[in-house]
């Protein structure tokens, strides 16, 4: 039979446990390249599967017609509707390359940490090129 | 095979798929959003792109509901609210892509 001063004591860390912070302990950690991307990787995938309901919603209201269509054309048309699309290029190129990355460490490449750090750094350049390459190949610009 | 591992081989398998698919479908979202109607319709009833578009939501859905379903164990710590959480979630990845697929192959 345990005497009271253990059950106090398990009892201050079952309640310090409670008290912890949840993953991924955003508060506790300094920012870094590594962190920065995996929340921002987090974020960026609920943001994307928003989208992704949107344009299904999009893909139903096409079956009310053409003149139920004509506003959100005209939305779509906007300087907004615009920087919308263009967003959803960045967040698109930027959750492509960085699952893209995971796949390559799920394999067992890129854990060094010098390595890690630049491909880091390549994801974040390199979502800013996809997303000009992406609405300049969807524009038929090339 | 731990139902664990089952979880992360089903998200590595449906990333690598989806990956090309999310390239196919924002090149070609950037090329249709700002289009009439007719050239909007026409793109998602006609082949392939209404097969594509079709496995792009499937898999997207899929993906989405294995990868939020980590984010809920590791910031819900109660159990029941987390349960519920899931099921939403998994409902929602069910009926919604099938709501689109079902109003895609009726658009004429």
């Amino acid at each position: 039979m345990p005497n009271e001063k253990t059950l106090v004591l398990v009892y201050k860390l079952i309640m310090q446990y409670k008290n912890n912070p949840l993953s991924p302990h955003l508060q506790v950690y300094k920012w870094q390249i590594s962190s920065l991307l995996s929340i921002a990787h987090r974020i960026v995938g609920v943001i994307n599967i928003i989208a992704i309901i949107s344009i299904c919603i999009w893909t139903l209201l096409l079956l009310l017609g053409t003149e139920t269509y004509q506003p959100i054309n005209f939305f779509l048309n906007t300087f907004f509707g615009k920087f919308l699309a263009v967003s959803l290029c960045w967040t698109f190129s930027f959750h492509i390359l960085n699952e893209l990355r995971h796949l390559i460490w799920d394999i067992g490449y890129g854990f060094d940490l010098k390595v890690s750090k630049i491909t880091g750094v390549l994801v974040l350049i390199g979502s800013f090129i996809f997303t000009i390459l992406f609405y300049l190949t969807g524009k038929n610009i090339f | 095979m731990h139902s664990s591992t089952k979880k992360w081989l089903f998200t590595k398998i449906s990333s690598l798929i989806l990956l090309p698919l999310m390239v196919w479908f924002i090149v070609n979202f950037i090329s249709i959003y700002d289009e009439n109607y007719s050239e909007v319709a026409l793109f998602f009833t006609q082949q392939p792109s209404k097969v594509i578009f079709s496995t792009f939501v499937i898999i997207a859905f899929f993906f989405s509901s294995l990868t939020i379903s980590e984010i809920f164990e590791d910031y819900i710590r109660d159990e029941k609210i987390k349960n519920v959480a899931n099921k939403v979630l998994h409902i929602f990845a069910i009926i919604i892509p099938l709501l689109t697929i079902i109003g895609i192959y009726n658009l004429s």
